[in-house]
């Protein structure tokens, strides 16, 4: 067991263990966050996990956590791991089940009072049009030959379907697309699995919500992003469904001996790893952009149908219902990139388990819409609270490979938020502070309470407080899709 | 073989997915009652509905990768045949191998999704009682 006495302050918001805790560490693990947030660490196994994580090969400067950190499995969620591309290791566990869960915000030009009464009949008709919850098939049905060219090109195959624009490739995060994905690479289950899901939202934590923007603290990233007080946006928080979870279970399967052939000790099964440079590895990572490729699609399909949607409730009713993209990030994700460490450029496998890139103005790997800003950065809060847009910073580079937080952070088991509240009062709580709801399950609903979260606020004050992004805007919701 | 079902299970609190604890007299005990134990979270079989029946046969480098493959397996039927099996009739159960005939009904509510069974320090103990495991799993 980790002692809070054991982890050193480096300032008011970087906690460091340092690698002589356990001689199987390879790096310091660091903690970032306010005091209060770093003391809520120890309240589960997240630690733990973190510690885990500095045991594997390759990696490089620290294992770190971001603000928003809680126990997982394998990584904790929240964690950032950055392995050498020469001599570390490429970890599915450390990716997770739902390769590129991300979130994608669709900035309006409706006001606030242009849309509530209209808000009951666009939310039936996003739970309509836009299917959520377990067991529902996806609003798209691929063949095979359809599906790998989804797999090969993401959001690029939904352009070529008329589901996106040019612009909402170039607002997306590697514009919609991972290079290394080799649908050969992926199982075929995954794929059978894949099939009949694209253009679904899924069940647990994932939504679709539309928001009014209530503060703006930077105007002019939030004039670049598109954004400002009193608008109407959109989020959609989904991943790649069954064929990403089928990519990491058949991958963690595969892995399961590749440390005794490869010669390396890990401290967990869940971590199972493969040299980056090997036949395993780079079969992996075929597969997981793949997978992320889907997801991107996944995305996109919901973002066709949320403007289908708009559309069919408020053409005629307002004067201009068109949504633009702000940006899509991935939360779950390694990736291949370049970073200075110690003064030399290396090339790394950056792992965000639960953690969004936050690359700043300048980042060559930026679209040109954002070179001059730096990314946005969609922090989606829990169901009924703020949601925040911040903006990559160079710190970001020099602390943490570019990244920083997710969201929330749960605070509490689902098992212990069905007993405290039922989804029947969660709803009508919600719809006390005027939010309009659609679930398919109660049970769901009140998992999700907010209770059984962190606070936002606090989560993305720490961030800022880090220095790892900059807060531009906060979002509070209006209407809520949950499956 | 059916088995005597000796199994017990307990949830053990986890701050985002799920976790249960599974004891069994013997291996096949430890397989259907971790089973039984996942798919009274995931769904409820329909009152009405036909019989359904699948054929599960699983080799794996260990016993731990059995156990993922087998609750897997069953995760997998859920999802594409709509099944929700509950009767499990092992005519084989070593540490390496399964194969059981599987009986069961359509999905009459879905409860919640798990996304996958992990190995996250996953072990299967075998004590004086028995066999045991924590097994976690990704909602």
């Amino acid at each position: 067991m980790v002692k809070r006495e054991e982890f050193q302050r480096v300032d008011a918001y970087v906690w460091e263990l340092p690698r002589d805790f356990d001689s199987r560490m390879l790096v310091p693990a660091r903690i970032y966050g306010s005091e209060a947030l770093f003391r809520a660490a120890f309240d589960d196994r997240s630690i733990e996990q973190l510690v885990n994580v500095a045991m594997l090969p390759g990696i490089v400067k620290y294992a770190m956590a971001m603000p928003d950190m809680h126990q997982g499995y394998g990584f904790p969620i929240g964690g950032v791991a950055a392995f050498d591309a020469d001599t570390g290791i490429v970890s599915p566990g450390g990716v997770g089940y739902d390769i590129n869960c991300g979130v994608r915000m669709l900035a309006s030009q409706i006001d606030e009072e242009e849309i509530r009464p209209h808000l009951n009949d666009l939310a039936t008709i996003l739970y309509r049009n836009c299917p959520s919850g377990v067991g529902e098939g996806g609003a798209v049905r691929l063949s095979y030959g359809e599906l790998d060219r989804v797999l090969e090109e993401g959001a690029r195959w939904a352009k070529a379907q008329g589901y996106a624009t040019e612009d909402d490739l170039e607002r997306t995060e590697s514009g919609g697309r991972m290079p290394r994905a080799n649908p050969s690479a992926v199982p075929d289950r995954a794929k059978q699995r894949g099939l009949p899901q694209l253009g679904s939202l899924g069940s647990g934590n994932h939504f679709l919500e539309i928001d009014i923007v209530d503060a703006i603290y930077e105007a002019e990233a939030a004039a670049a992003f598109g954004l400002r007080e009193g608008q109407v946006v959109v989020q959609i928080h989904c991943g790649s469904r069954g064929l990403g979870h089928e990519v990491c279970s058949q991958y963690l399967r595969m892995l399961q001996d590749a440390p005794r052939r490869y010669g390396f000790e890990i401290p967990d099964r869940e971590l199972v790893s493969a040299p980056y440079d090997s036949v395993e590895g780079r079969d992996y990572v075929a597969a997981m952009a793949a997978a992320a490729n889907y997801a991107f699609a996944n995305r996109q399909v919901l973002a066709h149908f949320v403007r289908l949607s708009f559309e069919e409730v408020l053409a005629g009713k307002v004067s201009n219902w068109h949504l633009q993209q702000v940006y899509d990030v991935t939360h779950n994700m390694a990736k291949v990139e370049d970073h200075v460490v110690d003064g030399k450029r290396r090339t790394l496998i950056v792992h965000r388990k639960g953690a969004t890139r936050s690359f700043p103005a300048g980042h060559p790997e930026l679209t040109e819409v954002y070179r001059s800003t730096g990314q946005p950065v969609l922090v989606p809060g829990s169901m009924g609270t703020a949601s925040y847009v911040l903006v990559g910073t160079e710190s970001s580079m020099a602390l943490t490979f570019g990244s920083s937080c997710h969201g929330a952070g749960r605070t509490m088991s689902r098992h212990a938020a069905t007993r405290r509240a039922r989804g029947e009062q969660v709803r009508s709580e919600l719809h006390e502070q005027g939010i309009t709801v659609r679930a398919q399950s109660m049970r769901g609903l009140a998992e999700e309470a907010p209770f059984a979260y962190k606070d936002v606020s606090e989560v993305v004050d720490s961030v800022a407080g880090v220095g790892i992004a900059r807060k531009v805007a906060r979002v509070h919701p209006v209407a809520v899709i949950k499956g | 073989m059916q088995g005597l079902i000796m199994g017990r299970w307990k949830e053990i609190p986890h701050t985002a997915d799920l976790a249960l604890h599974v004891w069994g007299s013997d291996l096949l005990d430890l397989f259907a009652t971790a089973a039984r134990a996942m798919m009274s979270f995931v769904a409820v079989p329909a009152q009405q509905g036909g019989e359904l029946r699948a054929r599960v046969q699983l080799e794996a480098l260990d016993t731990e990768t059995l156990l993922v493959d087998w609750l897997g397996e069953l995760l997998f039927l859920l999802e594409r045949e709509r099944a929700v099996f509950v009767t499990y009739d092992f005519d084989r159960v070593t540490p390496h191998a399964l194969s059981a005939d599987l009986t069961g009904r359509p999905v009459g509510t879905y409860l919640a999704n798990i996304k996958a069974v992990t190995y996250h320090n996953l072990a299967v103990v075998q004590t004086e009682e028995g066999y045991e495991t924590e097994v976690v799993f990704d909602v």
